[in-house]
């Protein structure tokens, strides 16, 4: 292969790889798309870019994922707590009432003796 | 310096999409893959404008990128079993201003029938006007590797002219 020859074969490729123009459209798909990506605002993306380093965004997130975690171990403490404080009121509740009920029924023995006697003193 | 640059993601645009489509047109010989490899290779670029560091870099970065996508894409084709190659030239939707002379275009054509290391070092020597060492530094290959991927790629594609093009050969 004669180096003229090859210089000459050289030159047609490099002219027949001349960069094309792009589709049209391929702007505006790209431009739609990327405003679309941007709207969906995936949140994790946005945490990624503000955190500048993969590190961040990880370090972000397991705190969050702990917070989460801690938050929810929290609410169901409280939650058991309101329920052992409900109990314990209706507990309270219902002794009141045996209490109260016992002393009606006292009273209403008392006031049918009292009742029966002065019955019996009239006769 | 790096500092100053502020990268205008709607003008790198403009600026790349033809270098981007061309390469991974190229890379693959279909237009429709070629687009949406052009798409993804720039949404990425955008999720990465941050780190980088100038106009060069950007140039760079797509180059490299654009590669990349064109070898996985083609690699999926390959594990589908689909037929690779789309003739570049009318049956592809090409209109009459894009296409080169014809022997431009057969030559384009024949270049999608070359092996993919080969296709991708003359497409960036031959496109994109880069040295062999700027091929290999974006590679991560050996210098030797791009030249020889480049040499035999040369050889085969001129193999090819000679035996199926002779008349355009004769009248160059």
């Amino acid at each position: 292969m004669a180096p003229e020859e090859m210089d000459e074969f050289e030159r047609e490729l490099r002219q027949a790889l001349e960069r094309r123009p792009a589709p049209p459209g391929l702007k505006r798909k790209l431009m739609a798309q990327r405003s679309a990506n941007a709207a969906r605002g995936v949140w994790w993306t946005r945490l990624v870019r503000a955190g500048h380093t993969r590190g961040w965004a990880t370090a972000t997130a397991a705190l969050l994922l702990l917070a989460m975690a801690g938050g929810g171990v929290r609410w169901e403490l409280d939650k058991r707590q309101e329920q052992r404080r409900g109990e314990a009121a209706r507990e309270q509740v219902m002794t009141a009432l045996r209490i109260t009920g016992h002393a009606l029924n006292e009273v209403q023995t008392r006031l049918a003796e009292h009742d029966r006697q002065a019955g019996e003193g009239e006769r | 310096m790096a500092q100053d640059w502020q990268p205008d993601f709607e003008r790198l645009v403009d600026e790349h999409q033809a270098m981007v489509f061309s390469m991974a047109l190229r890379m693959t010989g279909d237009r429709g893959l070629a687009e949406e490899i052009a798409q993804d290779t720039f949404l990425e670029f955008d999720k990465s404008l941050r780190t980088i560091k100038n106009a060069e870099h950007a140039c760079w970065w797509l180059r490299r990128v654009t590669m990349s996508r064109a070898t996985d894409a083609l690699r999926r084709r390959r594990v589908r079993g689909m037929d690779l190659w789309v003739a570049l030239n009318e049956q592809d939707g090409v209109t009459a201003e894009e296409k080169s002379s014809p022997l431009g275009a057969r030559l384009e054509y024949l270049l999608t029938t070359l092996p993919e290391a080969q296709r991708a070092a003359l497409i960036l020597r031959y496109q994109e006007d880069m040295m062999p060492e700027e091929i290999a530094a974006m590679q991560d290959a050996p210098v030797a590797t791009v030249k020889s991927n480049l040499q035999r790629g040369l050889k085969l594609l001129r193999a090819k002219a000679t035996s199926q093009l002779k008349e355009f050969i004769r009248g160059a």
